[in-house]
């Protein structure tokens, strides 16, 4: 019996209870991350650019390959047309 | 933008207490408090053009610090476990291991008593905890629970039940010791 009265008025020591206020100054250390977050950038932005310029990179790449390529077919293509068709040499 | 500034100020001034309190309910600790309040308000300004009215905004905001607190606590515990080299706690009570938290919000005369609850509540499983606090600490009723735990009355009604229950039985245990006193 005195253990459950126990128990009980531990169970019930928070009747009454309020809400409490914090420090006066928290809302100053709010505003200033509310400030703080506003200039930083989001990480989901910096991997966004940093994919966009990989993907640019490599299109840059692919193309400059690609001209490489058709450069040196032209070149032998006209190395080509400058010889002489009917293999006469005079 | 001033309004906007004005608005935000006055949602502050409206709630902070309340966050305030939630948080000290769950972290026992007025530092760890005050930076969750911080949190709270900060993620409050930053979603509140998303908030849809599907909920009342007390609502929504109890759920945010509910989260919040939640989180803290299961961060500071892997730490802790971390540092005694990966042995796992049975429950956060390791990290809030403050048997002597005096709540600002308890009477006086309760306050001795209130510690050993405090202590007590440590050991309920996350929503158990969620459900003792809001009912038994913060006075809320089954319905109010209900909506901000996202879960039916009857639900609540089973938590607070079983929260209840083991913390009779970690009672049972701590009047043990006190009787030697």
């Amino acid at each position: 019996m005195e253990k459950e009265n126990w128990i009980n008025e531990i169970l019930n020591s928070t009747n009454g209870m309020i809400h409490v206020a914090p420090n006066e100054g928290l809302y100053s250390k709010i505003e200033q991350k509310i400030f703080l977050n506003k200039n930083v950038v989001s990480i989901k932005t910096v991997w966004l650019v940093a994919a966009s310029i990989v993907v640019l990179i490599s299109l840059n790449i692919s193309a400059l390959q690609n001209k490489k390529v058709t450069t040196n077919e032209t070149s032998e293509a006209i190395i080509a047309s400058t010889l002489n068709q009917s293999n006469q040499l005079y | 933008m001033t309004q906007n500034k004005d608005n935000f100020e006055k949602l502050y001034y409206d709630f902070n207490n309340l966050v305030y309190t939630i948080a000290l309910n769950y972290l026992q600790n007025i530092e760890d408090a005050e930076e969750i309040t911080q949190d709270v308000f900060l993620q409050i300004h930053q979603s509140l053009h998303k908030f849809e009215n599907k909920s009342e905004l007390k609502t929504w905001i109890y759920r945010i610090t509910i989260n919040k607190s939640l989180d803290f606590i299961k961060m500071k515990s892997s730490k802790k476990r971390l540092f005694i080299f990966g042995n796992k706690s049975q429950n956060e009570s390791e990290y809030l291991n403050s048997s002597n938290f005096e709540h600002p919000g308890v009477l006086m005369e309760n306050q001795e008593n209130a510690k050993i609850l405090f202590l007590a509540i440590t050991s309920l499983t996350e929503n158990q905890k969620t459900a003792f606090i809001l009912s038994k600490v913060d006075g809320l009723s089954n319905p109010e629970i209900a909506s901000i735990m996202e879960l039916s009355i009857s639900s609540v009604e089973s938590l607070v039940f079983r929260a209840k229950n083991t913390l009779k039985e970690k009672l049972a245990e701590k009047f043990k010791e006190y009787r030697k006193k």
